[in-house]
């Protein structure tokens, strides 16, 4: 078995776990992440909600439980982690637009609006197409997106549908990555004669460039184009998890993807390694802090049984909310099930508080009571805890 | 302007949909009125199990020979209904011996055919048993698509100018000088209400039964009795298994399609509508299952379902010791109620009420139910994996291979807007994700087609997700808890459905 050393080792490759590795490795500490596949942010809609309570997310945190991770790493903690973001992204092929001061509203495939806060660039137009003429372009065969239902319950509205050959997402994003093809949609927009307003598509503007490929398609027929976010597999999701992790690898990050943990090293209150499980030999990754980013149930940080709750990767102690009985509530449109409160306990330095590990930092949705639906704060919560529990590891190592 | 006809049939489930055929066949005119789809009461909500009888023999042993009778036409007549998986009555260790010896003398005295296995033997049949079962007895149990058998019924009733109305309630029973002689009957969605002429009404309407008779003026005595089930996600099992012992909770497993059907539990209740399933059933029943076959604790559960047995009223007993017997009542005011009876005796039922009708029509034609095998077996022989592996392109249903061609002809051919109906006829939604990815494609496919509006269509699908989060919430942990909480996000978090 090889052993590699580290500095940090990172669990889980989402967007806490992204944000912690990114800084880290920016102040140059060797560090390491390892995650089972590719993250549940590929199923997102790649924005980022802070906290859609409130018009300006920072105001809603009064409303937030007196619990609630967001407190621990305070308003300013939310708004540089926002920041540092946004430069990272800046830096990247998807720049993101908006203000961690205001919420805005994107449209979404059945023609309601979902409030967020960053956006992917292409989604930037999104904002205000309540009150101008708005035409929805589909394409044939397409699984996940059905205009009318926009077009019902917008006034100003009109539909096409292009041909491109190829009916998923993917299979889309990657014709428009074809040279020339662009230019094509674009020909065949201006050919629709369309009345003065905006163009919205389902986010399928190619995986690696989409800003350069929508303003291409924008300066050909001379009118804004947005896309609106589909259902999972979320193309936009899955350009936002890319560009953190090559911003990651950039800094000379280590990713060992694919490589779920096959067991754990412990020694008195500290994690001294843990050991990878590779189709071929075994690898050992030895570090001197540990920070878990494994998220909640849907990425496998959590998994419930019959009538409990364990953490996957240590076994620490996981705060429950009550009884399988009382895990959701009757009515499925209540958001914020009592089950969101699941996770685990941290003090201050984000250390879990039901154990006495002294090197291993927890951020993200696997944190207790962070109610990521009741509170829509998922992609903000993983950058700002992330990123929190970044710089109390830091501390740790110096 | 009403509709007139002889015979008017309320409710679509086994026993309705068994006297349409049987009214169709000896050329009696007849509407049946459904307020869901076919078998959405009891008859969709039970076990699909074709009971051998084994299970009655020692308490109540006519309505086993009863079961025995109709098992063997039903596995000649509804050969794409049935599936002949044969059962296996398992003895573990600590139930009674005793037992065993009376209910292998019941079998032969009703004339239930049994071969007693060793564990091992048992074992060889279906490799999931417990192995520390004492032996097995293997009786004629089949397992039977209810929801089939219901479609293959009407069928015939369609097909030989009786007429089907689903998605229609009952509002009204109308009488002139005491006498029932229609009703109104209004379709769910449009509230459209047609008004049908009888000169004979049939209330067969199960755990409604009362509620129903009451619209005419009517009570009938009934002892409801909830019964809740677990569906697991894989088949764990070939043949039916039973407990060797005492009818209880939680001791039957039907193997149906890709999944198993384990059951129930029998608590009494007044309303059969908005029923709840509590965690502690779902608890029940799958640690019950877990002793037969083990491997029924570590396996995801995809949801589970509750029905209510309408059982004949008996005071001072409870749901299990009530006779599963039927009962016509004459009401005397040209209305009659069929109660009691379960799905394995459903044909049975409708020919004695067919019988009734004759008499009072003074007619003579007789019954031929339990010779013709059930018509249309061909056209509705379902969509087989072998066809849905061939035909990978454009799969809407991801989870049970449906693709669009079949769920398009399906609305097409129904003329529909209920997508229950579409999920019914081609087991698009009955995977691991019930629907949460599927329902809304199928949707949209009915918007593009015209059936429904996008006003509508959003309507449809909260009310889609509310029933089936219903159905998942009590058995949600492991990775089925997984699944649901992208469910939510995809309608919460990037639809924002509860605020469409």
């Amino acid at each position: 078995m090889s052993t590699l050393m580290h500095d940090v080792v990172v669990i889980g490759g989402g967007i806490s776990g992204l944000m912690a590795s990114i800084y880290l490795a920016g102040k140059g500490y060797k560090t390491a992440l390892i995650s089972r596949g590719d993250p549940v942010c590929c199923l997102s809609t790649g924005c980022i909600d802070v906290l859609s309570t409130a018009l300006n997310p920072l105001d809603g945190f009064g409303d937030l439980s007196e619990m609630h991770p967001y407190h621990l790493v305070g308003k300013k903690g939310v708004e540089q982690a926002c920041k540092l973001f946004k430069e990272i992204m800046s830096k990247s092929p998807i720049p993101y637009v908006g203000s961690i001061r205001k919420n805005r509203e994107i449209l979404t495939p059945i023609g309601t609006f979902k409030t967020t806060c960053l956006v992917p660039q292409t989604m930037a137009a999104s904002l205000g197409c309540r009150d101008e003429y708005v035409h929805v372009i589909s394409f044939t065969g397409i699984k996940d997106f059905y205009p009318s239902y926009i077009t019902s319950r917008l006034s100003n509205t009109g539909f096409s549908l292009y041909d491109a050959g190829v009916s998923s997402t993917l299979a889309i994003a990657a014709r428009f990555e074809e040279k020339g093809f662009a230019a094509d949609f674009a020909t065949w927009i201006t050919g629709l004669e369309l009345p003065p307003g905006k163009v919205a598509l389902p986010a399928v503007l190619g995986v690696n460039n989409p800003v350069a490929i929508m303003e291409e398609i924008s300066s050909r027929i001379n009118r804004e184009v947005f896309e609106i976010p589909t259902l999972p597999p979320s193309i936009p999701g899955l350009r936002l998890f890319r560009a953190l992790k090559a911003a990651f690898q950039d800094l000379g990050g280590d990713v060992f993807w694919g490589m779920p943990i096959s067991s754990v090293e412990r020694h008195g209150h500290i994690i001294e390694a843990v050991t990878l499980a590779t189709s071929a030999r075994a690898t050992r990754v030895q570090g001197k802090a540990f920070i878990l980013a494994t998220g909640s149930f849907v990425s496998g940080g959590l998994f419930a049984t019959r009538d409990s709750v364990y953490e996957t990767v240590f076994g620490i102690p996981v705060h429950v909310p009550g009884a399988r009985k009382d895990w959701f509530w009757n009515d499925f449109f209540t958001a914020g099930h009592p089950i969101e409160e699941a996770g685990i306990e941290v003090d201050s330095s984000f250390r879990p508080k039901q154990t006495t590990l002294e090197n291993l930092f927890v951020c993200g949705s696997i944190l207790a009571r962070s109610e990521v639906m009741k509170n829509h704060c998922g992609h903000g919560l993983a950058l700002a805890t992330g990123l929190k529990a970044a710089k109390v590891c830091e501390r740790k190592l110096t | 302007m009403s509709i007139k006809t002889d015979v008017i049939i309320i409710g679509g489930g086994a026993t309705g949909c068994g006297i349409a055929r049987d009214l169709a066949l000896r050329g009696v005119h007849h509407y049946l009125i459904e307020k869901g789809d076919f078998a959405s009461g009891a008859t969709g909500a039970c076990h699909g199990l074709l009971h051998s009888g084994g299970r009655y023999v020692v308490n109540d042993p006519e309505a086993a020979h009863e079961c025995i009778t109709e098992n063997t036409i039903l596995r000649k007549i509804a050969q794409k209904c049935v599936e002949t998986t044969g059962g296996l009555f398992v003895r573990l260790p600590g139930d009674s011996k005793r037992y065993r010896d009376r209910f292998l003398k019941g079998c032969d005295e009703v004339g239930i055919e049994t071969s007693v296995l060793s564990p091992s033997k048992a074992l060889d049949l279906v490799p999931n048993l417990n192995p520390a079962m004492e032996e097995a007895v293997m009786v004629p149990d089949c397992s039977i698509d209810p929801f089939r058998l219901c479609m293959l019924n009407a069928y015939t009733s369609r097909h030989r100018g009786g007429n089907i109305l689903t998605h229609h309630e009952v509002i009204e029973i109308i009488k002139e000088k005491g006498v029932c002689v229609g009703v109104k009957a209004r379709e769910r969605l449009t509230a459209q209400i047609k008004e049908i002429r009888a000169r004979i009404i049939i209330n067969a309407t199960g755990a409604w039964g009362d509620k129903l008779a009451r619209l005419g003026g009517s009570e009938v005595p009934m002892t409801l009795s909830k019964g809740s089930l677990i569906i697991s996600n894989h088949r764990l099992t070939n043949m039916v298994i039973n407990r060797l012992r005492v009818p209880s909770d939680g001791d039957i497993i039907v193997p149906n399609e890709a999944v198993c059907l384990a059951g129930t539990t029998s608590i009494t209740v007044q309303d059969p509508d908005n029923l709840e399933i509590d965690p502690a059933e779902v608890d029940l029943v799958s640690t019950q299952a877990e002793q037969m076959i083990p491997s029924f604790g570590t396996t995801r559960l995809i949801r589970a379902y509750t029905g209510v047995r309408p059982l004949l009223k008996a005071s001072g007993t409870d749901g299990r010791s009530i006779s599963r017997g039927f009962k016509i009542i004459d009401h005397e005011n040209g209305m009659f109620s069929i109660l009691g009876g379960k799905l394995t005796t459903y044909r049975l039922m409708a020919e004695k009420m067919v019988d009734v009708i004759m008499e009072k029509f003074a007619l003579r034609t007789t019954c031929r139910t339990a010779e013709l095998p059930l018509e249309g077996q061909d056209e509705l022989s379902g969509y087989p994996l072998s066809k849905r592996l061939s035909n990978m392109d454009d799969i809407v249903c991801e989870c049970e291979l449906v693709p669009r061609r079949i769920v398009e002809q399906a609305i097409n051919t129904m003329g529909t807007h209920y997508v229950g109906d579409i999920q019914h006829r081609t087991r698009l939604g009955m995977g691991p994700c019930q629907g949460g990815f599927c329902t809304y494609r199928a949707l949209g496919i009915m918007q593009e087609l015209g059936k429904v509006s996008p006003d509508l269509s959003l309507k449809i699908l909260s009310e889609f997700l509310q029933r089936r989060f219903k159905g998942i919430r009590p058995a949600l942990w492991g990775d089925q808890l997984r699944e649901e909480q992208l469910v939510e996000y995809i309608y919460l978090g990037i639809l924002n459905m509860e605020n469409a």
